[in-house]
């Protein structure tokens, strides 16, 4: 038999990702946590190491109130930072 | 900017899902092993060095852009006539909760649909941001089983869900077990025979059955939250095959919902909240509401709801006897919840000292100094208490609480 699909069109987009950069030396590393448990203890680790490894001028961080919502922060991370860890799950 | 989403491997479905729509699908991932939660902060340290590599290639090399995806019209597919074969194929197509589903036939749908332009657009649902049209709001009400009367109340629903408030993504994505519980109230619940009685949140009533089931479909294959992948439940509850009911306005001594929310008493309205399953309150002994009280706002009162330091607005669904044992104390719908309020509360020191120091964190205008005998409310204030009555004859009641982070959207039904 014939049937109707249930599914449907997602908004069908497409966006460019930013330019990566070729070198983290010199850079701020921008950690934006999301307040899951650890998230921050894992991306700062990760930030640390990464600065140690590039030569990187430093690392800075943001966290949002709730993994439950969208950041609110986005335009004070851009100007504070030049690259960004994100995201987190359980 | 460069980023990098960094999270647990178990997760990888949701990220996708929502990097994908994003219209980011090339966004770069670096995944550690789950979990991250619960185990010391030394273990989630020591994972950062197995990402290290990928993390670094993801902000210092470019990704191939992906190639643009058109956007498609609604699609006719063969499926198995036998109607056996046909649920086989439907659980493997990922149309199906589980339960069998009828099969949508382009007669099914015409008649589902009326008069009605199917490509008018009733919501975006996420995380896909899926376009729910008339059309596949209808393919997916023939799939549950529904009649053409019962798809206003279906497309009011998703109406709802969709609105900011509710914060639709949160709920469909989240690992805590909710699900949007759609009340009906208004002349519609009588004449679809949306029960509001005996058994209203269990089986037996058809149209419960199939609006509660269509709105869950339509979340699933439209909004894209497939279970186990986008939709990260780790338990869910049963309500999320169908979770419908009316309220039993009749048997209430109080105005009913849509009534405290603005409508005439003869409009009809949905309204979904995000809810867990229901909790029962069995109270056969109490004569008074300050009695009464113990036994509902006991109930309520516990330390691992999510309304406790998420806030939200909980709902009380109260047995027409017991509701009738309230009323008799004297009180209106809202001195019952200025009394709920005041009663439903947890002492700071029932928490886990390692939960007190995270909520301090995150929700610090609830617990920064609060000492160990603060008394924590279930809701932030008494009006964010919700109160329904329905149900039939007998001494129980229920609490539903919800996700939190959400709020109750109550919508009219356009017949």
């Amino acid at each position: 038999m014939k049937l109707w699909s249930p599914f449907s069109d997602g908004q069908a987009k497409v966006a460019r990702l930013a330019p990566r950069k070729p070198s983290l030396a010199g850079l701020t590393i921008g950690v934006l946590d999301n307040s899951k448990p650890n998230a921050g203890a894992l991306m700062h680790r990760v930030a640390e190491l990464l600065a140690a490894r590039t030569g990187a001028a430093g690392v800075c961080g943001w966290s949002k109130p709730s993994a439950a919502r969208p950041a609110e922060i986005l335009d004070d991370v851009a100007k504070g930072a030049d690259v960004v860890l994100t995201g987190s799950a359980d | 900017m460069p980023s990098v989403v960094v999270g647990t491997d178990a997760f990888i479905a949701l990220a996708k899902a929502t990097s994908s729509k994003h219209g980011l699908p090339h966004m770069r991932l670096a995944l550690v092993p789950h979990p991250l939660g619960g185990i010391p902060v030394d273990a989630a340290r020591a994972k950062a060095d197995g990402i290290l590599d990928e993390v670094l290639r993801g902000l210092t090399t470019d990704p191939a852009p992906p190639a643009a995806s058109g956007v498609t019209s609604p699609t006719l597919i063969d499926a198995p006539d036998d109607l056996d074969a046909f649920q086989v194929w439907a659980m493997e197509q990922e149309w199906s909760d589980g339960l069998p589903v009828l099969p949508p036939t382009e007669a099914r749908v015409a008649r589902i649909l009326g008069r009605r332009t199917g490509d008018t657009l009733v919501a975006t649902l996420m995380p896909l941001d899926g376009r729910a049209t008339l059309h596949a709001i209808a393919v997916n009400a023939a799939l549950a089983g529904a009649a053409p009367e019962h798809l206003p109340v279906i497309v009011a629903a998703l109406r709802a869900v969709a609105k900011p408030e509710f914060n639709l993504n949160a709920i469909q994505c989240t690992t805590h077990p909710c699900t949007p519980l759609v009340i009906v109230n208004g002349p519609i619940a009588t004449r679809l025979g949306v029960a509001g009685g005996p058994n209203a949140l269990g089986n037996g009533h058809r149209a419960n059955a199939v609006i509660g089931r269509a709105v869950r479909l339509t979340l699933q294959n439209v909004g894209g939250a497939r279970p186990g992948r986008e939709d990260r439940a780790t338990l869910g509850h049963a309500g999320k095959f169908t979770y419908c009911l009316a309220e039993n306005e009749a048997q209430s001594p109080w105005e009913p919902l849509h009534v405290e929310r603005g409508f005439p008493r003869d409009a009809s309205t949905v309204t979904v909240c995000g809810s867990e399953a229901p909790h029962n309150v069995n109270d056969h002994g109490s004569t008074t509401g300050e009695t009464l009280m113990a036994a509902v706002a006991g109930t309520a009162a516990t330390t691992g709801s999510n309304n406790i330091y998420l806030g939200g607005d909980p709902l009380v669904i109260l047995g027409p006897e017991h509701a009738q044992t309230a009323a008799s104390s004297g009180w209106s719908k809202q001195e019952f919840k200025r009394r709920f309020w005041d009663a439903a509360r947890v002492p700071l020191e029932k928490f886990s000292a390692d939960n007190i120091a995270r909520f301090k964190l995150t929700h610090p205008e609830r617990f920064e100094g609060a000492g160990p005998t603060a008394l924590l409310p279930f809701a932030s204030r008494p009006e964010d208490v919700m109160v329904i009555v329905a149900g039939g004859p007998g001494k129980h009641s229920a609490i539903v609480p919800t996700f939190g982070a959400t709020r109750s959207v109550t919508e009219p039904i356009e017949d």
